[in-house]
């Protein structure tokens, strides 16, 4: 798990890199008022065509996506020990997790 | 081209702070970028959650090697805190500005409080150490550690000022007490850990949705308040209380940081020089640790709280 936690820094933090220098290169301001929000299906063009947003949103996903990952891991060692209590709460965490992505989906 | 490089000196700035003092770096990114960069206060916040996940993942990797972090009772609270996360991060986009910046300031002037407040570890009398210990200028555990290990952050190392702040007396781990509210003998049992027992876990969960509130509300881990609740109302020692927050807090910024990126308040261009910053700041802070005196940095730090808390408040009159 430490290692998981650890690899998910590095390369999340190395996404994000890729994206500064990109944002160098292709002399876009962090100060711009104007961004681009997190789009999907935008995502994989925009990686191919090297733009910045692209590796950004990439590399913040992959930040969000390493405590989530932990806490799976978490729930698999749990699984494994039959220790059901803490297996129902790490369920429960990924569940509010979850209710995040609705609720913030549903209420715009 | 400037601007970006002044935010990566400033997520460095942050990062090395944030790590020498044992804080996420929060409270030193949203004023940074409000202050220092215009930025309104939730697009602050939403950068700052980020940046607070990863230092938050980086710190915890090395926690839970030494197993200085309680993982059951970290994922218990966690629960709870990412509850609190989730309905911080809903509010926070009902807020204004001025009222952002008002909280702001009361956190600001909690944290340099509770800074100043801390007292230095005396020579010890066998009793009164068995949770403070020694602070990073010259810890005898760093000095042995850095060639077992690369931690990322100085507060994995040695017990960070503000984590020791939080002991304002150098008690001993509590026992267990009357039985919490809805806590079983048991459940509190396999909450615990060597040498202490864990209590009052029914007030820790109330502390620990508090704490997810203003974590997403304000774009901070939430030590400040989580590290208390856990050493001071559940009775877990301090070290672990310290490592077991820093855990919880990649979970708790995480539910509202998906939030404040679905409704478009996280700005990439901004989280990317930010985040960069912090993670390298964050690292060569635990390389100077040992170097740092924790006595003036702490001095330093409540001066920039206060004055920083000073002109959070003129901002929330002002604006």
């Amino acid at each position: 798990m430490a290692r998981l936690l650890n690899i998910g820094t590095l390369f999340s933090v190395a996404l994000l890199a890729v994206g500064v220098v990109l944002m160098a290169t292709s002399g876009q301001s962090p100060l711009d008022p104007d961004f681009p929000p997190l789009d999907l299906a935008r995502l994989p063009s925009d990686l191919l065509a090297l733009r910045p947003e692209g590796f950004l949103w990439l590399g913040l996903i992959a930040v969000i996506l390493t405590p989530i990952s932990r806490v799976v891991v978490s729930l698999v060692g749990f699984v494994r020990d039959d220790d059901r209590t803490m297996a129902l709460i790490s369920v429960l965490i990924l569940g509010v997790i979850a209710a995040s992505v609705v609720i913030s989906t549903l209420v715009r | 081209m400037i601007p970006g490089l002044l935010m990566i000196a400033g997520g460095i700035g942050a990062g090395v702070f944030g790590s020498l003092l044992g804080l996420g770096g929060g409270v030193l990114i949203v004023p940074l970028l409000t202050l220092g960069f215009g930025l309104p206060l939730r697009e602050a916040a939403g950068v700052s959650l980020v940046s607070v996940i990863v230092t938050s993942s980086a710190a915890a990797s090395v926690y839970l090697q030494r197993h200085t972090a309680n993982l059951r009772l970290g994922m218990s609270l966690e629960l709870f805190t990412a509850i609190g996360a989730l309905m911080g991060g809903l509010i926070a986009f009902s807020l204004s500005d001025r009222v952002l910046a008002a909280l702001f300031a009361v956190l600001l002037t909690y944290t340099a409080i509770t800074m100043a407040r801390r007292r230095d570890p005396k020579p010890a009398p066998a009793a009164a150490s068995a949770t403070a210990t020694p602070v990073l200028a010259r810890p005898p555990a760093a000095a042995s550690q850095p060639a077992a290990a690369d931690p990322p952050l100085a507060a994995a190392v040695a017990d960070p000022p503000i984590a020791a702040a939080v002991a304002t007396s150098d008690e001993a781990p509590a026992r267990t007490g009357a039985l919490g509210g809805l806590s079983s003998a048991a459940t509190l049992e396999r909450l615990s850990g060597p040498g202490y027992n864990v209590r009052h876990l029914g007030r820790g969960i109330v502390g620990s949705f508090f704490a997810g509130i203003v974590s997403a509300v304000l774009g901070v881990g939430g030590g400040i308040v989580k590290v208390p609740v856990m050493h001071l109302m559940m009775g877990v020692p301090l070290r672990i209380a310290t490592a077991t927050s820093n855990l919880m807090i990649g979970v708790t910024a995480t539910a509202s940081a998906i939030i404040y990126v679905m409704r478009g308040g996280i700005d990439p261009f901004v989280a990317g020089p930010i985040a960069v910053g912090v993670f390298l700041g964050a690292r060569l802070g635990s390389r100077i640790a040992p170097r740092v005196d924790a006595r003036l940095l702490r001095v330093l730090f409540v001066a920039v709280m206060f004055y920083t808390a000073f002109q959070m408040l003129l901002r929330a009159a002002t604006s």
